[in-house]
C-alpha cells in the first residue's frame, strides 16, 4: 500500500520543531499526561495507510507528537542552566562520522538496480529508531538520596515522568498511532516502491559474533548501580541521536532525488517530518545530563563525586568507541552487501570499484571534548 | 520385537483409549440422553487427573513413542487441559535404561566392528538414558573423549507400532465423537518430530550447521561429531563437560556472572531464531551448559527445525505490536505468522495478546515471553476460536518460554528485543 497524506497540498512544507507560542513559558514543573500531551491538530498524519504521530498546524506546518508542553519545559529547564551559570553538553558535529554509504555511493547502487543494501540500510534504521522504545524501561534511582544539590523543577525529574515514555513513543508508536519506525518503512517503501526486505536483516543488524559483554568493568564502580546505568543508556542514546543527524540528511537527499526514487517529494519530506520529532530527545538528554553534571553525586561508599566529571568520563568513553565502530561496521555491511551481489551476478566488478573510490573521507577529530581532566 | 510384544502394545494402547474414551463421552452421552447439561470445566477436573494418570501408567510401561507423545502433549498447552501438562511433565525425567550387553550387540552391529575395534574404553553404565536412546562416555584409539549416543536397538519397530496403533484410536475416537478434539495433526507433528530425532544422520547434520552459524563466535560450543563412527542409530560426539546452565551458585563459583550468562545463551538462541532461521528447539536446562572460561555449551540437535523465510521478521513485528499496543499491527502480524479464527473476526488476537500481557508482572510487554504469557496464550487460543496456530510458533514459543524460566532461575529476564540489540545500557 502506497503513502497517502491527509494533505498532499503540504508536502514539503516547513517542519516546525518546536511551538511558536508556549501555554506557560519559563513553567518548570509538568504532570506525565502534560508532557505526552498533542494539543489540537488541524490535520493528522498518515503514512502507509497508517495514522502517525504528529500532525499539521492549520498553516500547514507539520508539529512533532507530544511537544505541546515538551519543548516550552525543555526550554525552561535549558534557561535554568544557563542562569545558574552551567553550560549544556554539546557534541560537537566534527565528531559525527560521516554515513556510509555516503548519498553519492548510494546513488550509485540504485541507479545500478542494486537495491538491497540500500533496502537493507533502511529497514534497519527503521528497526532500530523501534529499538529506542526500550528507553522506557530504564529504571530511574531515587535521586534524593543520589544527588547533593536540590532538582526539583528540572528535566531530571521529570525522566521517568513523561520524558523517557514520550520518547519511547515517538520512536515506536503508541497504540494505533504509528512512529519512527513506521516512518521509515513509509518513506522506504514509498521511494523503492514496496521494495521486498531482505530475508537476512536481522543476521546484519545482530551480526556473526559473540557480543560484547555488559560494555566490561564499569567506569565508576562507585556509583549506584541503577544511576550508572541510567547515565550510560541516556549518554549512549544522546551520541546515537547526534551521530542520526548525518542519517537523516542522507535519507532527505537519497529518497528525494527523483532520478533513484519513486516518490521523491513524500519520501523526503517524511524524513524530514522524523527529523523534526528528534530535536526534542536531544535537548531533553542533553539537559539532563546537563543537570546532572552541575551537581555532585553520592557514590555507594559514602563519598561524594562531581556529577562533571561522571557526565563526561561516560561521553568521552561511549564517544571514543563509537567514533569508530560505527563508520566501520556500516561499511562492512554495505560492502559484504555489494560484494555477496558481485559474487552472484547481480553486479558488475566494477560497480564495487567505482563505489569504493566513492567512500567517503573523515579525519577523525584526536580528541572528543570530554576528555577527563588532569587531578 | 516379536509378535507377542506386538500385541501386547496394541492391547494396551487399545485398552487405554477405551478407558479414556469411557471417561470423557459415556458420561457426556448419558447427559445428553437425561437431558442434563454438560460438565462444568471444575466438574471435569477429578476426570481430567485421572485421565492423565491413566495416560502416563500407560507411557512408564511401553515407553518409546508413547513417552514422545506424553512430552508433546506436555508441552501443548494449547489444547490440554492443566492437569495434563502437569502430570505428563514427568515423561521429561530420565527413563531406565537398556542393559549393556544389549548396547554392545547394537553398537558393534551398526559399526561394522567389535566395540574394542571402535574404542578403547567403553562405559557400560550410561551417563544419561532418555524416550528414544542412552548415552555412555568412552574413549577413542587416540585419547580422545566421546560420547556415544546409542539409539535403542527396537525402537524403529516400537515407534512404527504404536504410531500406527495411536492413529487407529484416533481416528475411531474420531468417529464416535461428534466434535472431536483435533489429534491427528498433533500425531502427524510427533511422528515427523520423532522421524527428526529418530535419524541419528540428520542430528549430525543439524550439529555443524549450528556450529557453521557461529564459527565466529566464541562464546557457543558444538561437540564435534565423530563421523566415521557415526550411523543412523549411533551417533559419536566429542565429551563436553561443563555446569548445568541452571546452576547459579556454581557459575558464580567460577567466577562468572549469571548475566552475562544469560545474555550469551539468548543472544545464540534470538540468534539463530530471529536471524538464522535455524534453530535448536530443545533448550531445556539439560542440554545447557557453561564452561568455566563462559561458554554456552549446547547438546543435543536430534528436533532442529528449519523457519519459513520471514518468520522472523514476522515474530519480530508481533513483539514490536505488543510493545507499542498498537492493535492493527498485532492482528497484522498474527495474520502474517498464519494465525487463523474459525469466524475471520481478528479482534480474537488483540483480546489474546491482553491476556497475555495482563500476566506479565508489569502488565505489558517488555520483550519477553514468559512461561505464564505463553501458558496463557495457550489457554486464550484453546477457549477462543482460534482454527489455525503455526507449529513453527508452537515451537518458538516454547523455546523462549524455556528460555524464560532459565533467566528467571539466574535471576534474570529472558528478553527477546534486548537481546536482538536493543540498547544496553551495560
Amino acid at each position: 500500500m502506497g503513502l497517502c497524506f491527509v494533505r498532499s497540498s503540504l508536502i514539503g512544507a516547513k517542519a516546525s520543531g518546536i511551538m511558536s507560542e508556549s501555554p506557560e513559558p519559563g513553567r518548570l514543573v509538568y504532570t506525565p499526561k502534560e508532557l505526552l500531551s498533542d494539543g489540537e491538530y488541524a490535520e493528522p498524519l498518515y503514512a502507509g495507510g497508517v495514522l502517525c504521530h504528529g500532525g499539521f498546524e492549520s498553516d500547514g506546518a507539520y508539529r512533532p507528537p507530544r511537544t505541546l508542553h515538551r519543548t516550552p519545559a525543555i526550554a525552561a529547564w535549558q534557561g535554568q542552566i544557563g542562569a545558574g551559570g552551567g553550560e549544556l553538553v554539546t557534541i560537537s558535529d566534527e565528531q559525527v562520522p560521516p554515513q556510509y554509504p555516503s548519498v553519492d555511493q548510494a546513488k550509485l547502487l540504485l541507479k545500478a538496480g542494486v537495491r538491497e543494501p540500500i533496502v537493507r540500510a533502511l529497514t534497519v534504521i527503521s528497526i532500530l529508531e523501534g529499538f529506542g522504545a526500550i528507553i522506557r524501561d530504564v529504571r530511574v534511582p531515587d535521586l534524593k538520596e543520589l544527588l547533593l544539590e536540590p532538582f526539583d523543577g528540572t528535566a531530571l525529574a521529570h525522566l521517568d515522568k513523561g520524558l523517557f515514555e514520550a520518547h519511547a513513543r515517538d520512536e515506536a508508536g503508541y497504540r494505533d498511532q504509528g512512529g519512527h519506525k513506521q516512518m521509515w518503512e513509509a518513506a522506504r517503501d514509498l521511494a523503492l516502491e514496496n521494495p521486498t526486505v531482505p530475508s537476512d536483516v536481522f543476521m546484519r543488524l545482530m551480526g556473526d559474533r559473540g557480543r560484547a559483554r555488559g560494555g566490561g568493568d564499569p567506569l565508576f564502580p562507585q556509583l549506584d548501580k541503577k544511576l550508572y546505568r541510567m547515565l550510560m543508556m541516556m549518554s549512549q542514546v544522546l551520541v546515537i541521536e547526534v551521530f542520526a543527524r548525518g542519517t537523516f540528511e542522507w535519507g532527505i537527499d537519497v529518497l528525494s532525488d527523483p532520478e533513484v526514487s519513486a516518490e521523491p517529494e513524500k519520501a523526503g519530506t517524511m524524513v524530514r517530518y522524523i527529523q523534526a520529532d528528534e530535536s526534542p530527545h536531544v535537548e531533553y538528554l542533553r539537559t539532563g545530563l546537563s543537570e546532572i553534571r552541575t551537581r555532585t553525586l553520592r557514590t555507594v561508599d559514602g563519598k561524594t563525586i562531581a556529577g562533571r566529571e561522571v557526565v563526561d568520563g561516560i561521553l568521552h568513553h561511549i564517544l571514543h568507541r563509537m567514533r569508530e565502530s560505527r563508520p566501520r561496521e556500516q561499511r562492512d555491511d554495505t560492502r559484504n552487501a555489494l560484494i555477496a551481489a558481485v559474487d552472484a551476478g547481480e553486479a558488475k566488478k566494477s560497480l564495487l570499484e567505482d563505489f569504493d573510490a566513492m567512500a567517503p573521507e573523515w579525519d577523525r577529530p584526536e580528541r572528543t571534548g570530554f576528555e577527563p581532566q588532569a587531578a | 520385537m516379536n509378535g507377542l510384544t506386538r500385541l501386547y502394545r496394541t492391547y494396551r494402547v487399545g485398552t487405554t483409549a477405551a478407558r479414556l474414551w469411557s471417561m470423557y463421552k459415556v458420561p457426556a452421552t448419558l447427559r445428553r440422553w437425561t437431558g442434563r447439561p454438560e460438565r462444568t470445566n471444575e466438574e471435569l477436573e477429578p476426570v481430567n487427573e485421572r485421565a492423565s494418570a491413566v495416560l502416563l501408567d500407560l507411557a512408564f510401561d511401553l515407553r518409546g513413542v508413547i513417552i514422545k507423545m506424553c512430552q508433546a502433549i506436555a508441552t501443548r498447552s494449547d489444547r490440554f487441559p492443566p492437569s495434563f501438562i502437569d502430570q505428563l511433565k514427568q515423561c521429561h525425567d530420565a527413563v531406565p535404561s537398556k542393559p549393556f550387553e544389549v548396547v554392545k550387540v547394537h553398537v558393534e552391529r551398526e559399526l561394522g566392528k567389535s566395540l574394542d575395534e571402535a574404542f578403547h574404553s567403553f562405559e557400560p553404565e550410561p551417563i544419561a538414558s532418555a524416550s528414544l536412546a542412552q548415552v555412555h562416555a568412552a574413549v577413542l584409539h587416540d585419547g580422545s573423549k566421546v560420547a556415544v549416543k546409542v539409539q535403542y536397538p527396537d525402537i524403529q519397530e516400537i515407534v512404527q507400532t504404536d504410531l500406527r496403533n495411536m492413529r487407529r484410536a484416533c481416528r475411531i475416537y474420531e468417529w464416535l465423537d461428534p466434535q472431536p478434539l483435533e489429534l491427528l495433526p498433533l500425531l502427524e507433528e510427533l511422528a515427523k518430530h520423532i522421524s527428526y530425532e529418530l535419524d541419528f544422520e540428520r542430528e549430525a547434520d543439524s550439529a555443524d550447521r549450528v556450529r557453521e552459524l557461529f564459527k565466529n563466535n566464541d562464546t557457543v560450543v558444538v561437540p564435534r561429531i565423530h563421523r566415521e563412527l557415526s550411523t543412523k542409530r549411533v551417533l559419536v560426539m566429542e565429551l563436553v563437560s561443563g555446569t548445568k546452565i541452571t546452576e547459579k551458585n556454581a557459575i558464580l563459583e567460577m567466577g562468572l556472572t549469571p548475566r552475562d550468562v544469560l545474555q550469551d545463551l539468548m543472544h545464540i538462541f534470538v540468534h539463530m531464531i530471529m536471524a538464522d532461521g535455524f534453530f535448536q528447539a530443545d533448550p531445556h536446562p539439560g542440554n545447557l551448559m557453561v564452561t568455566p572460561e563462559g561458554r554456552i555449551i549446547v547438546l543435543d540437535f536430534g528436533l532442529s527445525k528449519e523457519l519459513p523465510d520471514g518468520f522472523g521478521l514476522g515474530l519480530f513485528e508481533l513483539m514490536f505490536s505488543m510493545m507499542t499496543l498498537n492493535e492493527a499491527a498485532m492482528i497484522k502480524a498474527f495474520t502474517a505468522l498464519g494465525f487463523q479464527t474459525k469466524t475471520g473476526d481478528t479482534k480474537t488476537f488483540v483480546a489474546i495478546a491482553r491476556r497475555m500481557m495482563r500476566r506479565s508482572d508489569t502488565g505489558r510487554f517488555e520483550g519477553e515471553f514468559t512461561e505464564e504469557m505463553t501458558d496463557e496464550l495457550f489457554d486464550a487460543i484453546r477457549e477462543d476460536p482460534v482454527v489455525s496456530v503455526p507449529s513453527d510458533f508452537v515451537l518458538v514459543g516454547r523455546v523462549f518460554s524455556l528460555l524464560s524460566g532459565i533467566a528467571h532461575t539466574l535471576g534474570h529476564r529472558a528478553n527477546v528485543l534486548q537481546a536482538m540489540g536493543a540498547g544496553s545500557p551495560g
